[in-house]
């Protein structure tokens, strides 16, 4: 009976061993976030403070935007001081942090958020050009950042500013998933359009947007030249209007224009011009036949001209031959022009061989000083009786049963 | 005589003359060879570019609702490739503290971020491996000229582990939203902008898959003319199914076989192969055989960073294969607990957890275990697994302790013993080795311990074979003669003394 007491005793003992041995590791482990603040501004100094019995000096692990990192604290006043690195506090996000000790697992979260300033606007814009005409447009994408290169916060208010000849507008939009955006469009007249932007007093650099003209329109043709005859040496030229687009803004300077030209055999000619000022010039010179020209020109896919007509008057009607040596050595001329001087140099001429209806021989020959000469070669035309016809200028003349020795 | 050695002497002075100039002519040919050696002309202008996957985190977009320009579906291709890039060079970064890569994916003034942490992480010497499991973006923005994007990643799933001073302080899976501004510049998405806007402890919860119903009485299956090469060219369904049908008569119920790894081209997978083991999986059914898909053999990297490609083959296959009938479980690894001592138990022990809850989530209603290759390992990841399975080539009188032991420390879950046989093999190399008849008491002793603890079983394995390719157990002679004989059926298709003790019967 004498031992119930002891072991009641005993018992006691245990129990309130236990209970004390409880209490000191709750006392060890009584390790508190002491800093209530849960949101920091961008840049400023984050001390996380924690309560703290032990000696030991357990790290923090901080998580931020960019990535991870441990942290050594100092000890001040039975406290743990964490002091955050300046690479975490300057950038905005959550930040997660967890206590590594080994008895608890505290853990928890802070914000940083940016500053409330404007430090630069990062402004990106495009395309760089875009059409008159008020359907097509440039888009201006600005993120405001504060001095810590953070974007703001959504709803910050951007002012979206833009100069167009006498106009300057500005529209006020807000932030959205740190960018603010607008779309600009082009108006009725081709130019420079300058766009900016603006935000809590902080401004933008310029930004050039160059609006160019629409496509062009239907526009009309002229022509130009020293006289009518088809001489084959003077130079015709052909002139657009002023190309516009349907907004009367004259087209950009180097717009490709062709003109295509048919005579009167249906062949077909082409030159070309690019615009300055809205105006393309091209040029042709002139046949050597009298002929009629039908011009017509065009923009490629976009725009045409009206068609015109030109007449060449036929400047030789007529033309001397005269056969030397044997009937080998062949004149023509003086082949004159419609004041009777010479006819330009590089009038060309053409000599056909026939015998008994079967061609041998294509000759071409231009002229020097109004003469062409021609020499049949005894080698490839052997002695005999050959037809030859000869013509220049759209004329021709034909010598038939023409002996050569 | 004269006129025969002056011949003698001219013919020796030409054949060496010629001797000689065949000489310098090769050799100068040689030199001429040399020189124009290199790379291919073709090679000259950079037209073929082959993208490696290195990092194949699961991504799913969001259907696009984007504000300004619409967006093409080879836009968004390069962006979340960019994107992902972007990812992989950080973890790179932070993994060895350098920059190489960075400058890549990150604007000028974005990457001084990245170069503050490295700078302050090399001062600490901590290091962090780390990856991403999932991504959910969606593009919020894509301005006109596209050259810039916005998107929101939500809950990015990020595996990290910490170490200071080369000790692992930290291990933790967070899942984060970021939003992210990028720019295209000199051809690459390059982030410019990113924030981290919410974030906490990523936690799994998977149910568990019940396996009151699982009667596992089975056996490890290669074919006998290509063990350890059950996919390749020489694959036959006829054999195959001829196989299953005398594991079936011989009263067994399942087979287990393997995948593996490099074999199935890894993240990206063969689709030939898994189209083989699919039909493996038919020849089971038509044969009234379960079977076990070991997900992964012959792996052995288990890196952080090898982490998505890991689950990229997984979840191919899991997602090929899950609704079929004859699927009875997976088995996430081979022995993954022999790789402890040269990788590290933690590094093995986070990669078959993620793994685990990879295939979870792709699958819930197929059971999965871990085919640890000793009963002690097999209170390893006991509450995460459905079943428990153990391999067992210790010596049998110790047998039953072990699976009263386990028994204890789990005891509500059900336990396989996945591998366990013995080789008759008393060849040269190993005379005093069991022959057929201890095959046979081994595996009528085994038989009779299973019996009394009601234990479900897979023996190693149907055949004995011819060929034992090195990567399985080596080169020494030895090992390699033993590994031949496992099998109840030697090579000439003879059924063993063993065979009799195949199943329960």
């Amino acid at each position: 009976m004498r031992l119930k007491p002891i072991y009641i005793l005993l018992l006691g003992l245990i129990v309130l061993s236990s209970f004390a041995a409880i209490q000191d590791s709750e006392m060890r482990i009584d390790t508190q976030l002491l800093t209530t603040q849960t949101e920091f501004e961008a840049g400023s100094a984050i001390i996380l403070k924690f309560s703290a019995s032990e000696i030991t000096q357990p790290k923090l692990y901080c998580s931020s935007s960019y990535g991870s990192t441990l942290v050594t604290p100092s000890i001040q006043e039975n406290m743990l001081l964490f002091t955050i690195p300046k690479n975490i506090s300057k950038k905005t996000g959550q930040v997660q942090w967890k206590l590594l000790n080994d008895a608890t697992s505290l853990s928890g979260q802070f914000k940083i958020v940016p500053i409330q300033e404007v430090t630069s606007m990062e402004t990106y814009i495009g395309p760089p050009s875009i059409e008159a005409g008020g359907t097509d447009y440039t888009m201006l994408v600005v993120i405001p950042t504060d001095r810590l290169d953070n974007a703001l916060p959504d709803n910050t208010i951007v002012d979206a500013k833009h100069q167009f000849l006498r106009n300057e507008t500005s529209d006020a939009i807000t932030t959205k998933n740190s960018i603010a955006y607008k779309n600009i469009y082009s108006e009725e007249k081709s130019g420079r359009m300058l766009v900016s932007s603006e935000s809590k007093n902080t401004n933008s650099k310029e930004y050039t947007i160059t609006v160019f003209p629409a496509i062009p329109t239907n526009f009309n043709i002229s022509a130009l030249r020293p006289h009518n005859y088809a001489d084959g040496n003077q130079i015709t030229t052909f002139e657009t209007s002023v190309i516009k687009d349907k907004h009367n803004n004259v087209v950009s300077d180097g717009t490709y224009v062709s003109f295509y030209i048919t005579n009167h055999k249906n062949n077909s000619l082409k030159t070309s011009g690019t615009t300055i000022k809205g105006v393309a010039t091209a040029m042709m010179i002139h046949p050597d036949y009298k002929t009629q020209w039908s011009i017509k020109a065009y923009v490629d896919g976009m725009a045409e001209s009206d068609m015109i007509t030109l007449d060449y008057e036929q400047v030789i009607n007529d033309f001397e031959v005269n056969f030397s040596k044997y009937n080998r050595n062949i004149t023509i001329g003086p082949l004159q022009s419609f004041m009777k001087q010479m006819i330009p140099d590089g009038l060309q001429v053409t000599l056909l061989v026939y015998k008994d209806d079967i061609l041998l021989e294509t000759l071409h020959k231009t002229s020097i000083d109004g003469i062409v000469n021609f020499n049949l070669n005894p080698n490839s035309l052997k002695k005999g009786t050959y037809n030859i016809v000869i013509t220049t200028a759209g004329l021709e003349q034909s010598f038939k049963a023409l002996q050569l020795w | 005589m004269v006129s025969r050695n002056k011949n003698i002497v001219r013919v020796i002075l030409i054949a060496s003359y010629i001797v000689i100039i065949v000489l310098i002519v090769s050799g100068i040919g040689a030199l001429f060879g040399y020189l124009n050696t290199g790379a291919d002309r073709s090679a000259m202008l950079h037209t073929e570019l082959k993208k490696i996957e290195q990092y194949t985190p699961k991504v799913v977009w969001t259907p696009l609702t984007n504000e300004g320009r619409s967006m093409d579906e080879q836009s968004l291709n390069t962006l979340e490739n960019n994107y992902l890039d972007a990812w992989y060079v950080k973890h790179i970064a932070y993994k060895t503290n350098t920059t190489a890569g960075i400058k890549d994916y990150y604007t000028d003034s974005a990457r001084l971020n990245l170069y503050d942490m490295i700078a302050l992480n090399t001062d600490e010497n901590i290091t962090i491996e780390s990856t991403t499991l999932e991504h959910h973006p969606t593009l919020n923005f894509f301005s006109e000229d596209g050259q810039l994007a916005v998107i929101t990643d939500k809950d990015v799933v990020e595996y990290k582990r910490l170490f200071r001073d080369e000790n692992m302080v930290l291990e933790t899976t967070e899942i984060s939203t970021y939003k992210i501004v990028l720019l295209l510049e000199d051809g690459f998405w390059r982030i410019r902008h990113l924030v981290k806007v919410k974030t906490e402890d990523y936690k799994v919860e998977h149910k568990e898959i019940a396996t009151t119903n699982l009667n596992i009485q089975g056996i490890n299956y290669y074919p006998q003319a290509t063990p350890w090469d059950m996919f390749g060219d020489p694959f036959s369904k006829d054999t195959i199914a001829k196989d299953f049908n005398i594991i079936k008569e011989a009263g067994l119920n399942t087979v287990r076989v393997f995948v593996q790894y490099e074999d199935f081209e890894k993240a990206n997978i063969n689709k030939t192969k898994l189209d083989k083991l699919k039909q493996t999986l038919d020849a089971a059914e038509t044969a009234q055989l379960d079977v076990i898909v070991t997900l992964f053999d012959f792996y052995g990297n288990y890196d952080v960073l090898d982490w998505t490609l890991n689950r990229r083959h997984a979840e191919t296959i899991v997602s090929a294969l899950k609704d079929h009938k004859a699927l009875v479980g997976w088995d996430i690894k081979n022995e993954p607990n022999l790789d402890f001592e040269s990788r590290g138990k933690t590094t093995v022990m986070a990669w078959l957890d993620t793994m685990i809850n990879l295939v979870k989530s792709v699958d819930d209603q197929n059971p999965v275990t871990i085919g640890w290759s000793n009963a002690q390992s097999a209170t390893l990841l006991k509450d995460k697994v459905d079943f428990v399975s153990f391999h067992y080539y210790e010596d049998l009188e110790d047998l039953d302790a072990s699976i009263k032991t386990l028994q204890t420390a789990i005891p509500n879950k059900t336990l396989v013993m996945g591998e366990f046989g013995e080789p008759s093999y008393d060849g040269f190399w190993n005379p005093f080795g069991s022959n057929d008849d201890d095959q046979a008491d081994y595996h009528k002793k085994a038989q009779a311990i299973i019996a009394t603890n009601n234990l479900q079983y897979v023996s190693w394995t149907l055949y004995d074979f011819v060929d034992i390719p090195k990567e399985v157990v080596g080169r020494l002679p030895w090992r390699k003669n033993a590994q031949k004989h496992f099998g109840f059926i030697d090579e000439n298709g003879t059924k063993k003394a063993s065979f009799d003790y195949i199943s329960k019967q």
